[in-house]
């Protein structure tokens, strides 16, 4: 095979060299940090996956060397492939963050908001870009679509009021399962992820749906509400598995092993493996292997510094330590402005109201006499 | 009465026999295509002819076809897009219904210029007896020598299957149309690859509307170079218009292209006026997904132009003052009509057949058709009104396929136009739930009742 030519291709205006047919989002991802869009839907282990959240749009502000057009709309970067001399604006293009704070919106239209009681939080990729790109409030004024919780099978639990369908788990159960028996019924907002009739998922590896679920539409019925993921610490760990790699990642809480998971690299996905192939894992290593002693333990897993996951945890990849700083050594001499001015958001604390001049307790009647 | 290429026969008695076609002058071009051109130059003519498609976006018809890839040892396929969904637009069940022979006859050709030995006709479902009607007409074209094997002993093979589809506007949308014929869930395709480079079953894909391969009977007939002289610029041949709404003569009529809207909608030729003695409040001209115009910027553009029933009249002004040629479903509403009802019976429709494939148009959709039910009941605030503005906007251009786009174009129109209607609306709210809002200043200022 004859080598592959490198394309040059500049993403808010960082330039990088890839191969030719790699996709934008890749060749961002390559580069990092907050110039990779956010994807909801794309996974680069499965195939035909992407384009349908919408979250990675950018702009593609000239076409090529050859064609320096701008493209008319914005691109899903997640589907388009780089051509020679692209230049791509995804921070810095207005445009993108604005149809992406829509994306976030719609995204959160239907979705119930139940983080407080979700076992996917801490590591929900749906939290995670609401924090960075929606809005506080919603506009939203009508009954959300709600649905019954389902059972596939023994051990997994679908939860569709919380699916944003973005079909990465029909697409894990199709290409990694030898029977398909997971699907969309239904369009438009009423669609939902079902199985025929109800039919419970039987396969050795139906358990990376769970993985794959950037929401807690999926969930794994052997660790549902037992803990947060922030509490447990996450140990690298391998045995000898018939009928996977059987690299796994423990989550445990003092000696106990609380879930078994794949092992995740930095954007979510489940890691490859020396050979290249995706270290997807068996039924019998995720559900069943529940016991220290089950697992050869690698060591501590490194979890992003900025995950809630690595809070008060081993160190990452930086390295986590108590902080050393002051307020004082923080400001250096400064008066920073006052993060939040109490009194513009509450009339109860008015300013003009000295609380210190009443009489014991304050009293409603206090704020009313002063008024008239 | 102007030119008429396409419904000419149409109302010869027992033209949808093949005996009575045949006599009419049918299966001309067939074999004049087959026997004295190349497929190349069946192409080079439909360029010539400046034919465009005439299922909505009005792309050159030629061009499409000349980017069809040809590698070898690989089958391509031609799909006849018969799954007209649009509501207002039934103009290609008219010209299926009565006159099926145009149809196949405008396959064959087409199929011999793309090479397609096996042709599809994807036919909406709800059209059953227009299948039947269609397979009918297969079958006879077959007994005759036009279809199967070795066609007038040219050594052209082409076979036409009719696919019933199961009842979904999406699958009006090429690669949706694809997906499902291929026997999947029809979701569109994220392009590229186009079908043209990889469509049904990975091969080689044309898909036309059925209007367009239909006009191929008269481009091989006349010639693209005569062809093109009928019509108006870049807007050439004759145009099947499904003219509906509150008018005195609904119906399809087929159209050169040169006359003026007022004409279609006020002479007797075509649609006769508007019905009752009412007035002309407004107007969609191509099908519920382009947008709706008022009667003053109708009939003339912004400008103060005559707007003619052409593709780039319509389109005059761009969406601020213009609309598009569309499908050609000619939808008429007169003084009595309340546009923010209208609005929301189209918002209800794209949300109902939005596959749910992408987030803008899966959520959006539904957000704006219960803005809108609420505006309708009286229920509504005036800060909806910019909220709705604020959902088309995102939705529009950030969806895979152009539903997402149909369904905000009708609601951003109605706001741009008519936004007075929709105030009142919140205003009003006991008065918008008894009565409709009437005429404003939008009224027709021409054509008053005696």
């Amino acid at each position: 095979m004859s080598e592959q030519p490198l394309f040059k291709v500049t993403i808010d205006n960082i330039t990088i060299e890839v191969p030719a047919g790699t996709t934008i989002l890749n060749a961002a991802r390559k580069i990092g940090g907050d110039v990779a869009p956010p994807a909801m839907c794309y996974y680069s282990k499965l195939q035909g996956s992407g384009g349908k959240c919408r979250t990675c749009l950018v702009e593609v502000s000239k076409g090529s060397e050859k064609d320096p057009r701008p493209m008319p709309k914005l691109v899903a970067s997640c589907r388009t492939t780089v051509m020679d001399g692209m230049e791509v604006k995804n921070i810095t293009s207005p445009k993108v963050l604005d149809a992406r704070a829509g994306i976030v919106e719609f995204l959160l239209l239907n979705h119930p908001l139940d983080c407080p009681i979700c076992d996917q939080a801490g590591e929900c990729h749906l939290q995670d870009l609401s924090y960075e790109h929606g809005k506080e409030g919603t506009r939203y004024e009508f009954q959300r679509r709600t649905f019954k919780k389902h059972d596939l099978g023994p051990y997994i639990q679908l939860h569709m009021t919380r699916c944003i369908l973005c079909y990465r788990c029909v697409f894990t159960a199709d290409q990694l399962t030898q029977k398909r028996e997971h699907g969309i019924l239904d369009r438009g907002d009423h669609s939902e992820i079902a199985t025929l009739i109800e039919k419970s998922l039987e396969n050795d590896f139906i358990g990376n749906v769970i993985d794959v679920c950037p929401v807690g539409a999926l969930t794994d019925k052997t660790f549902r509400f037992k803990n947060r993921v922030w509490f447990l610490k996450p140990m690298d760990a391998h045995r000898d598995c018939p009928t996977c790699s059987g690299k796994v990642t423990l989550w445990n809480r003092g000696d106990e092993v609380f879930r078994v998971t794949a092992r995740k690299d930095e954007w979510g996905e489940v890691e490859s493996l020396e050979d290249g192939k995706t270290a997807w894992i068996c039924n019998t290593c995720r559900f069943e292997k529940k016991k220290t002693s089950d697992w050869v333990i690698e060591g501590p897993r490194n979890i992003s510094r900025h995950s809630v996951i690595s809070q008060g945890h081993y160190q990452g990849k930086i390295g986590t330590h108590m902080p050393t700083e002051t307020f004082e050594a923080v400001n250096g001499g400064r008066e920073p402005k006052i993060w939040l001015d109490i009194h513009s958001i509450s009339e109860v604390n008015q300013p003009s109201i000295d609380l210190s001049l009443i009489e014991g307790p304050a009293h409603s009647n206090d704020f009313n006499s002063r008024k008239d | 009465m102007g030119v008429q290429l396409l419904l000419e026969k149409a109302k010869v008695e027992g033209i949808r026999k093949y005996e009575v076609y045949r006599r009419e002058g049918g299966y001309r071009s067939v074999e004049k295509a087959l026997k004295t051109m190349s497929p190349e130059t069946i192409v080079d003519e439909v360029k010539k002819s400046g034919l465009r498609g005439r299922g909505g976006a009005g792309f050159p018809t030629g061009m499409k076809w000349s980017f069809i890839a040809k590698p070898e040892g690989v089958s391509r396929h031609l799909v006849c897009n018969a799954d007209e969904s649009e509501p207002g637009t039934f103009k290609d069940r008219f010209l299926m219904e009565f006159i099926p022979h145009l149809l196949i006859e405008g396959l064959i050709v087409s199929s011999f210029a793309l090479g397609s030995n096996t042709t599809y006709i994807y036919i909406r479902g709800e059209y059953a007896w227009v299948a039947e009607i269609l397979e009918f007409a297969i079958a006879e074209a077959k007994a005759n020598g036009f279809l199967g094997k070795n066609i007038l002993g040219t050594g052209f093979d082409c076979e036409i299957y009719v696919h019933r589809g199961a009842g979904a506007y999406i699958c009006g949308e090429e690669t949706a149309l694809i997906e499902s014929l291929e026997g999947k869930r029809g979701n569109p395709r994220i392009k590229p690859p186009f079908p043209a480079i990889q469509g049904a079953w990975m091969r080689p894909t044309v898909v036309n509307n059925v209007e367009t391969l239909a006009a191929i009977v008269p481009i091989i007939n006349l010639g693209g170079d005569e062809y093109a002289k009928i019509g108006i610029g870049k807007s050439t041949g004759t145009k099947l218009m499904s003219a509906c709404g509150n008018i005195k003569k609904p119906g399809v009529y087929e159209i050169d292209m040169t006359i003026s809207v007022e004409e279609f909608i006020f002479s007797d030729e075509y649609c006769g006026g508007i019905a009752n003695g009412k007035r002309l409040k407004a107007c969609i001209p191509g099908g519920s997904s382009v947008p709706i115009l008022p009667a003053n910027l109708l009939l003339k553009t912004a400008k103060g132009d005559t707007r003619y029933m052409n593709y780039e009249s319509l389109s005059d002004g761009g969406f601020a003052t213009g609309s598009m040629m569309g499908s050609g479903g000619f939808i008429v509403l007169d003084e009595d009509q309340c546009v923010v009802k209208n609005t929301y019976t189209f918002a209800r429709f794209y949300r109902h057949e939005s596959c749910g494939q992408c987030s803008p148009c899966r959520e959006g959709t539904g957000w704006m058709e219960k803005l809108l039910l609420r505006l309708e009941n009286g229920q509504g605030k005036i800060s909806d009104i910019d909220l709705l503005w604020d959902i088309q906007r995102k939705i529009e251009g950030n969806t895979i396929c152009p539903l997402g786009d149909a369904a905000a174009w009708p609601v951003a129109a109605a706001i741009r136009h008519f936004r007075d209607e929709f105030e009142w609306h919140v205003t009003h709210a006991e008065e918008a739930v008894k009565m409709n809002y009437g005429l404003a200043h939008y009224a027709d200022p021409i054509h008053v009742p005696a």
